[in-house]
């Protein structure tokens, strides 16, 4: 496990140095001047400039700039945003656990609801509930997420006016940020509208997360489903059958824990389509994340930003696909053997 | 008048047949197919159909509502944007854009998709598993990532969503097929070519291939749905078609400032975004099940 732990954060690493060189040379391909696109400052004066040219090398060779702009960029230093002049990393602090608020609400949901329906979808022995799920998970699949999101806020927050369409929080409630989760810090508020918060904080994220879970659920029924139809033909379910346990141990205990592998394997796959959607979600709801900062950056054609964003949304996909990778080979002994079989 | 059969044995189906047997067994899967079919040919022949031209504003007939409404009319089928533009024209229109874009897509990165990973999936060790590792750390870069990267540089416009969809597409199609052919190579009948003295590209070409193709046709079908989608999801951020464009995407952000007064201006591209992705998907799921028998 050792090995193969080193193997993947060597992947990681070397996954990182080649984004990182994606963008140095996208950066070098920005419609502006050099100093402008590595460090947003417009108007540098001379000492700026002086200080520019040395952290990022400017007057050595391509190799020697891109060894200080990686430097440079993994110290934390993502240059100043051209628009707001501030710092790029403050902002990207800032939208990030909005962002991961948003991700991990609708993961839940389209867990804790496709799962279970997938187990039905694959025990029911009727036709017409099979086809009909079938059917909605397949058309959840192919709905195009901006219509998704549009049509739902005009019917649920116009046409009935139940929810609210944009931002995470009304305006009202003043809540300082102590994790950065709405959700957490209404209910860390120290004031006696704190439940009042905390149920406007939750009937904001209901219309963005429900659109954002969409996806993911349709893909959990469906791979749920399948892995459930194959091992319930299994013999050692056979077995379990035979020595007489109820349905629901056989279902719950043997079957499921196996069925959950492929399904947190797609969770994997699916890590770039989800963010996608994120972002776009993001646009649609106002939600003040990374996805809706980094498209309102590409509007200003604010190419600070574009890099920060790019770069940490990139890095934090890449880091969260190799670490479901690393728990399904945990979890999964037969794809270890694979490994360790396989060169 | 039902044929006597004199024989008892049985007419033994190919496996195309057998495969095209199954996929038709399936009304959906049949329907899908139709679907596409239609699609295709409005892709090609859309702007011959389409009774006016994308661009063409009737000043008399602004946001119409389409014809089964009360107060709509027939000769705008399915209503007219706020510039009283034909909505039903620029479907037909845009066909071509959104739907017969994402088949170019998909073609070119199948094509350059398929040339790396049956080189990398050939190919054993270090350089194998380098190629393999960093297209799959590609694959995790969401392409909306990518469709930013490209803007930044090359500007907005529907031939860049040509490259940032492309380049988000390929790492599937290598992965795929890496995976494929690398399976494959490790089985007994393999060997057994290897044994009879088949050198690597006749074992590549007449003994792997033929057991990759279905893996191929399948990741094609995903790729193209997954292809519309994000040429839609473009256009829809500005980042792709430009606003006069009748690109499905871009028709719905440029009726999202009547979506209050008139939502058809939103709903009908992307009912018509649905449908498109919908006929693939079901084609798709068809063709995966009628295949799963055999690669099994």
């Amino acid at each position: 496990m050792g090995r193969y732990l080193l193997r993947r954060l060597n992947l990681f690493l070397a996954t990182s140095f080649v984004l990182i060189a994606v963008l140095f040379i996208t950066t070098s391909y920005f419609p502006t001047s050099k100093v402008v696109a590595l460090t947003g400052i417009t108007e540098p004066t001379a000492e700026q400039l002086q200080n520019i040219e040395t952290t990022y090398q400017l007057n050595g060779n391509q190799l020697e700039q891109f060894f200080a702009y990686a430097k440079a960029r993994l110290s934390g230093d993502l240059g100043v945003s051209i628009t707001s002049q501030r710092p790029v990393i403050e902002e990207l602090t800032q939208a990030l656990p909005a962002s991961f608020e948003l991700a991990i609400v609708s993961g839940l949901i389209a867990v804790l609801l496709g799962v279970p329906l997938g187990v039905f979808a694959s025990l029911s022995k009727n036709k017409v509930t099979q086809h009909s799920i079938m059917a909605i998970t397949l058309t959840g699949y192919s709905i195009p997420v901006f219509w998704l999101g549009l049509t739902l806020s005009l019917w649920f927050g116009v046409k009935l006016g139940w929810l609210p369409v944009s931002g995470r929080l009304n305006q009202l409630y003043e809540v300082e940020p102590v994790t950065g989760f709405m959700l957490t810090d209404t209910i860390l508020w120290e004031s006696v509208y704190r439940f009042s918060a905390f149920k406007d904080a939750l009937f904001h994220i209901i219309l963005p997360s429900i659109t954002l879970a969409v996806l993911p659920f349709t893909v959990v029924v469906r791979i749920t489903r399948a892995a459930m139809l194959n091992i319930m033909e299994q013999p050692y379910i056979k077995a379990a059958e035979a020595r007489g346990l109820h349905t629901s141990t056989i279902v719950l205990r043997h079957a499921l824990p196996n069925a959950l592998i492929p399904v947190l394997k797609n969770m994997g796959l699916m890590l770039g389509t989800f963010a996608s959607y994120a972002m776009i979600v993001e646009v649609i709801f106002s939600w003040p994340g990374v996805g809706s900062w980094l498209v309102s950056g590409i509007y200003q054609r604010d190419y600070t930003v574009i890099q920060g964003g790019v770069l940490g949304v990139a890095l934090t996909i890449i880091f969260l696909s190799i670490l479901i990778e690393v728990i399904h080979n945990a979890y999964n002994p037969l794809s270890r053997k694979e490994l360790y079989a396989a060169n | 008048m039902p044929r006597i059969r004199i024989y008892q044995e049985d007419h033994i189906l190919s496996p195309t047949q057998k495969v095209w047997q199954a996929f038709s067994d399936n009304p959906f899967a049949l329907m899908g197919l139709w679907a596409v079919c239609c699609m295709l040919t409005l892709a090609i022949f859309g702007p011959w159909i389409a009774p006016y031209s994308p661009e063409q504003q009737d000043p008399l007939a602004l946001l119409l509502p389409p014809s089964w409404d009360a107060s709509g009319t027939v000769e705008h089928f399915l209503g007219t944007d706020d510039l009283g533009r034909d909505i039903f024209s620029r479907l037909l229109h845009g066909a071509h854009l959104t739907f017969g874009m994402a088949l170019g897509i998909v073609l070119a990165s199948l094509v350059v998709g398929f040339i790396i990973g049956s080189i990398s999936g050939m190919m054993k060790g270090l350089k194998s598993s380098i190629l393999s590792h960093l297209l799959d750390a590609l694959l995790s870069i969401p392409s909306l990532l990518l469709a930013i990267l490209v803007v930044a540089v090359m500007g907005p416009g529907l031939d860049n969503v040509f490259w940032a969809v492309g380049i988000a597409l390929t790492p599937q199609f290598v992965r795929a097929i890496h995976q494929a052919v690398h399976e494959e190579l490790q089985k007994d009948y393999v060997t057994a070519a290897k044994l009879d003295g088949a050198n690597s590209i006749q074992i590549f070409w007449y003994v792997i291939m033929p057991n990759v193709w279905e893996t191929v046709i399948i990741q094609t079908t995903l790729a193209i749905s997954a292809a519309i989608l994000d040429i839609a999801a473009l256009g829809f951020l500005n980042l792709g078609a430009q606003a006069p464009s009748p690109e499905w995407g871009a028709m719905v952000s440029q009726g999202l400032d009547n979506l209050l007064t008139a939502p058809w201006t939103v709903t009908i591209p992307g009912v018509a975004i649905l449908c498109s992705v919908l006929a693939i998907n079901l084609v798709g799921d068809g063709l995966r099940s009628a295949l799963s028998p055999i690669r099994n």
